[in-house]
């Protein structure tokens, strides 16, 4: 029954597509095979299956401000006094960053995907921690960058 | 008349548009990076400006009944255009002819 709300087609979503809000959000799918361990799996309603696609859109904008930012700092700022390599250093990061998000959002999305069918609970993403870890990276490395800078 | 618990049921096609929405932020955001690079690195930002209208025209396809397959084929798209948009970025950040070379 856990997944009864994930199966609702587009028509039927008023009435039935409260998946998550039935009590039984980490029911496995009604009919999960003993014999090979996997588990059922329906398509789910087609408004979690949105807004899934929303999320991996959103972070794709996020992956391309990130590569457009890096850019912007290699090509744009005047280079730092004495630090010849400053501004690479500081970009480069961004623009990988912006890879990385784009392609770890796409594998996220899978896996939501794969849970929205088997009526599992949604994974935790990453990408929040990655994203906090480099931001943090690059701020500190612009501090070193600024300070050697001004040393020299 | 009685609301429905979940506001979506009064009108359950504001998912569809709210993602069709999404698709065409994705698609300025490209041409916005297009449009930034081409100062630079005119290849690259006509490259990024080509990619465009594709991505707009993916979201145009935003279709509720679209087999999952199709689905998961378009979000690669969107993955491999960023990145090879990030690609771009780096060959022009340590081989471009812009204003401020590495010195």
């Amino acid at each position: 029954m856990g997944a009864r709300g994930h199966q609702a087609s587009w028509g039927g979503a008023t009435t039935s597509h409260r998946g998550h809000d039935d009590g039984k959000p980490a029911a496995p799918g009604p009919a999960a095979d003993p014999g090979t361990g996997e588990q059922a799996e329906d398509e789910p309603d087609v408004r979690f299956t949105l807004a899934n696609e929303r999320t991996f859109l959103a972070w794709n904008r996020t992956a391309l401000a990130l590569v457009v930012a890096g850019l912007g700092i290699v090509q744009l700022l005047p280079p730092f006094p004495g630090v010849p390599w400053g501004r690479h250093v500081l970009g480069v990061p961004l623009i990988v960053l912006g890879a990385a998000v784009s392609v770890t959002a796409y594998r996220e999305w899978r896996r939501n995907q794969t849970a929205l069918r088997r009526s599992e609970p949604m994974p935790q993403s990453v990408l929040p921690r990655i994203l906090v870890l480099t931001i943090t990276g690059v701020a500190a490395l612009s501090a070193v960058v600024l300070l050697v800078s001004a040393v020299r | 008349m009685a609301l429905p618990e979940d506001p979506e049921d009064l009108a359950p096609g504001t998912a569809a548009e709210r993602t069709r929405l999404a698709w065409e932020r994705t698609a300025i955001a490209f041409g916005a990076v297009g449009l930034a690079m081409l100062r630079g690195e005119p290849v690259a930002g006509l490259l990024v400006l080509v990619v465009t209208p594709l991505i707009w025209a993916l979201g145009r396809y935003v279709s509720s009944t679209a087999p999952p397959q199709a689905r998961s084929r378009r979000l690669l798209l969107v993955t491999v255009a960023v990145t090879g948009v990030a690609a771009l970025a780096v060959v022009a950040a340590f081989i471009g002819h812009g204003l401020t070379r590495f010195r």
